[in-house]
């Protein structure tokens, strides 16, 4: 019996070491911290104020990261179905977890959105399920962005304010791909950790001017969808690129 | 410690080889979509990433036939899409939903659906594995949401069995709920009406369809274009909007005014059997429907379609004939098969 054990770890143990030392990895983990105006997001209970002096609150800040692409040594490492659904509400869903070949890396790439591949190719799973309430069943195709609360300054009922921010055809692609420098070492035997900023408060301005008053609701793909999604582009920043120790 | 690591290893070997041992080996019998003689290949392959396989289409037909896909288990798919009317709803201009309500369109027949590239009268919808979550989650037809079925399908006895024989194991999630789905409506293929026979030889025209049929290929095949009596294209026939519904189709969708009144042209296979007529259903006879296209078309539409801005001239004779063809479009092999049932 205890032959038996052997035998196995004797199988199977030098080939785990084989297939780690084949591909010098390091363990990368990249952080969304969803804020308004730099300071982190507080659902609910904080009223926030944007450039045009209208309150709001927020109740619901949710967007999908997908095709994760980093350069690094000028070689691009393409991460293969990269899809990931950040949630406000769900701690779990605000970090991503990689494991990149070791370099000195550029800058990291994705699109803020969902592919329009994904959006013509029927029913998905994990953070592309349409029980993520992130799906059009009506006019199909992925709310790429949903940031939902509620302003004194809103017309519509409850003075809700609702951004389901969507459209992957042509005239209507609000997919933006964003690129974030990174300008960092990544190494093999510490766990790289990359903070991302997510600012709410790019929503409403730069380029274009969204006033709660006259634009609460943007649930349809088009014009107004759009300038939200050129608004919201530049949400990102990398605010902190730690190496904690382990 | 040594001999404990071996007792559990052992536990762990002998666990692994018994859970082997129940499970059936996963072995699905594939099935290959039926593409008619004579017809054009599908524009897209629809089972690309959804093998057609026969315990998917058992598991399809089973979810499509099953009331607990809505909130009060009343509304299968199959209430309002009923194989004796071509998988359409027989006799009513809009179906019935939860609650007391109705639909707000005609609930189109379901065949050939693999030809088909955009679904709904409006086209909203570009893939078959998604359409089910329209009327799923709608609260005027079966009122459900999604992760509920799926917990009703996971309690049930029979389901976790009929998974793992689709897809080779247990788990029920949405996507292969739905693409079990897609493997039952999309294998619905009509290609068996007298028309069809008369196509293959096995049967012939009486002088009154044939000459309805050399009538049609004159007028209408323009848009209801043979084998599959559709073209898929969306256009404007020239109906005055409806004013309760106010239903501008296609534009809806691509929020472009020179899609205003566009709705998809149905098929006319099975057209006798599934009355009424258009998106919301407002023509009972088909000879009412074909008098729309003699006379009651509104010329003065910008929209309208520009192969009707003289409507159809047609007499009487013509009409009548020409509905006796209509009749030989009607697949009763189809709405009778055990094998949609």
């Amino acid at each position: 019996m205890v032959r038996l054990f052997y035998f196995i770890s004797a199988l199977v143990f030098p080939a785990i070491l084989f297939s780690q030392k084949k591909v010098p990895a390091a363990n990368v983990k990249i952080s969304f911290v969803n804020t308004v105006n730099h300071v982190p997001l507080v659902l609910d209970s904080v009223t926030y104020t944007n450039a045009f002096a209208e309150n709001y609150t927020v109740s619901k800040f949710k967007y999908y990261i997908s095709n994760l692409f980093l350069v690094a040594d000028k070689k691009n490492i393409a991460v293969k179905e990269s899809y990931y659904l950040v949630d406000e509400k769900d701690t779990a869903t605000k970090s991503i977890l990689l494991t990149l070949p070791v370099g000195n890396y550029e800058s990291l790439s994705f699109l803020l959105g969902v592919d329009s591949l994904k959006n013509v190719s029927g029913a998905q799973s994990g953070a592309l399920d349409p029980t993520n309430d992130m799906f059009w069943t009506w006019n199909t195709g992925y709310v790429m962005a949903k940031l939902e609360g509620n302003s004194p300054a809103s017309t519509v009922v409850n003075n809700k304010v609702e951004y389901h921010i969507g459209g992957f055809a042509s005239a209507d692609n609000v997919i933006k791909k964003i690129t974030l420098p990174l300008n960092t070492n990544i190494n093999k035997d510490t766990v790289t950790e990359i903070i991302i900023e997510a600012d709410i408060n790019t929503w409403w301005q730069i380029p274009n001017d969204i006033l709660i008053a006259a634009n609460a609701v943007c649930t349809n793909p088009g014009v107004l969808a759009k300038k939200i999604a050129a608004n919201y582009s530049k949400m990102f920043s990398v605010i902190k690129i730690s190496t904690p120790a382990n | 410690m040594k001999q404990r690591i071996t007792i559990l290893l052992l536990v762990f070997i002998i666990v692994a080889a018994f859970a082997v041992d129940i499970a059936p080996p996963y072995k699905p019998t594939p099935l290959k979509l039926i593409i008619p003689k004579g017809w054009p290949q599908p524009p897209k392959n629809i089972y690309a990433g959804n093998p057609l396989t026969e315990e998917g289409f058992q598991l399809g037909k089973k979810l499509f036939y099953d009331g607990r896909l809505s909130k009060d288990g009343n509304f299968a798919c199959a209430s309002c899409h009923q194989q004796f009317a071509a998988f359409a709803s027989y006799d009513h201009d809009f179906s019935h939903g939860f609650n007391n309500t109705f639909t707000t369109r005609n609930a189109p027949p379901l065949f050939n659906l693999a030809w088909s590239p955009l679904l709904h009268w409006d086209g909203g919808i570009n893939h078959i594995e998604v359409q089910p979550l329209s009327p799923l989650t709608a609260a005027n037809e079966m009122a459900e949401n999604i992760d509920s079925v799926l917990i009703k399908l996971r309690k049930d006895t029979a389901y976790p069995k009929l998974f793992r024989a689709a897809f080779g194991t247990n788990v029920i999630n949405s996507q292969r709920m739905l693409k079990a789905l897609a493997q039952f409506t999309g294998s619905i293929v009509s290609y068996n009406s007298k028309y069809d026979k008369v196509q293959r030889g096995e049967a012939t025209f009486t002088p009154a369809e044939q000459k309805g049929y050399d009538f049609f290929k004159a007028k209408c095949s323009g848009c209801h274009t043979e084998p599959l009596f559709t073209d898929n294209s969306f256009r404007n026939n020239g109906m005055a909007i409806n004013s309760f519904l106010k239903d501008y189709g296609r534009m809806k969708i691509t929020r472009n005014k020179n899609d205003s009144l566009k709705f998809k042209v149905p098929s006319l296979r099975n057209v006798t059997l599934t009355f009424p007529y258009m998106h919301d259903g407002r023509f009972y006879s088909i000879g009412n429907a074909i008098d729309h296209y003699r006379t009651g078309i509104i010329t003065t539409q910008p929209t309208l379609d520009t192969a009707l801005k003289n409507r159809i001239a047609m007499g009487n004779t013509e009409k009548n004939n020409l509905i006796y063809f209509l009749y030989t479009l009607a697949d009763t092999t189809l709405t009778k098969s055990l094998r949609y049932h």
